[in-house]
């Protein structure tokens, strides 16, 4: 018992210096997180409509750009963004490198979300729609769009975890995060065992919720579907 | 870009992929024994070993890998415990694919209809046998391909425990920038070589993907 009290008191003496640290930190994670997903699902959308359209080239290019895309680790791409493009004469503020690196990243993903969310919806629904004479971009914006959120909301906040936590690799790259200045504090302080689990902890707090969420989500979602089939 | 210069940086990457695929292996394993034994607890009735093992599942799928890998090999090493980069990397992988797979074998059981049991029970299996010959292989069939899809994210989360010095890909992709400054060329070779791992990976779990798909 007393050692857990001398291990907490740490935190007493060292509050004052930490806390405004961190919580700067803890707030361009938060950024770093909107940011990238923000990014991804642009791309995510713009791919999946790639995939699903009838022209052959750009089919193939996103295609091709899904399965590049989930079969790099997005700390490789971080690290081609932010060191790979200097030699190129294209230096990257590490926030910037580390939003797109892992928004591009995520992107290939989430296409496959809405590329799945989308086909799941039966062709019938959108013959119906062009029958009753709406035009093509009405029907997927009032017919498809509405049916195929309730498929792809639940993996969508999936993946809002999954790059929250992934933000933490953007600390090898020097972006400004929470990872990297519970790193930095850890070197300065001799601690690291106090500001990684305190770091832990924060990123517990963030995510936790959010899982709670999705669960919920995910279980309405099914409910709904449950009572609409005949 | 020529080809000596390719084979001359390849070289050492190539040597940092075998790290790569071993570390992969023995986390996957690690994870399997720790996925598996969880969920067949949590088909116990003894309710405190299904809190403890819900919580060590959320904290695990709700911290960043990295945060568990630094606290494991730069946190214990304070606390006296000093852990080297290579089997901190597989405690680290592994403890975080165990909260995973333990999620991924629990909604395997949960997919089998309980009279599968009841019927094995009825014709005089002992529970032992009933789910060593009607559940587990039925389980496994329904885990296949989320497991594959878990082999593949392990395979790239790999790439992140070069941040605690096991000498894998990314590693020797640091390193070699040091030395050639070669900086675009070794960054791109190593996003090559992980594709080259996983790419086959993926086709793989598809193709499980597909074939269960046409079973059910």
């Amino acid at each position: 018992m007393g050692e857990l009290q001398a291990f907490l008191a740490v935190y007493q003496e060292n509050w004052a210096d930490w806390s405004p640290q961190i919580a700067a930190a803890v707030w361009n994670t938060v950024l770093l997180t909107v940011c990238s997903f923000g990014l991804a699902i642009l791309v995510g959308l713009l791919l999946a409509i790639g995939k699903l359209s009838r022209v052959r080239l750009l089919r193939g290019f996103c295609t091709a750009y899904i399965e590049v895309a989930r079969g790099i680790p997005a700390l490789a791409v971080l690290f081609l963004i932010y060191y790979g493009l200097v030699p190129l004469g294209l230096v990257l503020d590490a926030f910037v490198a580390g939003f797109v690196g892992l928004g591009l990243s995520a992107g290939g993903y989430i296409a496959e979300v809405f590329r799945a969310g989308i086909q799941a919806i039966h062709k019938g629904q959108r013959e119906a729609a062009l029958a009753v004479g709406m035009t093509p971009a009405v029907t997927f914006r009032v017919i498809i769009l509405p049916q195929a959120l309730r498929i792809i909301l639940p993996p969508l906040l999936n993946m809002l975890i999954i790059l929250l936590k992934d933000t933490s690799i953007c600390s090898l790259i020097s972006t400004p995060e929470l990872m990297l200045r519970a790193k930095d504090l850890a070197m300065m302080s001799f601690l690291p065992m106090h500001l990684f689990l305190l770091a832990g902890v924060i990123y517990f707090l963030l995510a936790w919720p959010m899982s709670l969420l999705t669960r919920r989500v995910e279980a309405h979602m099914r409910r709904g579907l449950r009572s609409a089939a005949p | 870009m020529d080809v000596e210069k390719i084979l001359d940086l390849g070289g050492p990457l190539l040597l940092g992929a075998v790290t790569t695929v071993q570390i992969t292996l023995i986390s996957l394993v690690v994870a399997i024994a720790i996925g598996l034994s969880l969920a067949l607890l949590k088909l116990t009735r003894f309710r405190p070993l299904h809190w403890l093992i819900d919580v060590y599942v959320e904290v695990f799928r709700n911290t960043p890998v990295l945060a568990q890998l630094f606290i494991i090999y730069f946190g214990l090493a304070y606390a006296g415990v000093k852990v080297a980069s290579l089997p901190a990397a597989i405690i680290g992988l592994g403890l975080n694919g165990g909260a995973i797979l333990t999620e991924v074998f629990r909604a395997g059981f949960g997919a089998i209809h309980h009279g599968q049991r009841e019927a094995a029970l009825a014709v005089g299996m002992t529970p032992w046998a009933s789910m060593r010959w009607i559940i587990l292989p039925q389980t496994w069939r329904i885990t296949l391909p989320p497991l594959g899809n878990y082999a593949i994210a392990l395979l790239k989360d790999t790439a992140v425990v070069s941040a605690i010095a096991a000498p894998e890909i990314m590693f020797y992709a640091r390193n070699l920038v040091t030395s050639t400054f070669e900086t675009t060329a070794v960054y791109i070779l190593a996003a090559l070589l992980y594709f080259c791992l996983s790419f086959p990976l993926a086709r793989l779990v598809d193709r499980f993907e597909r074939r269960q798909r046409a079973w059910q």
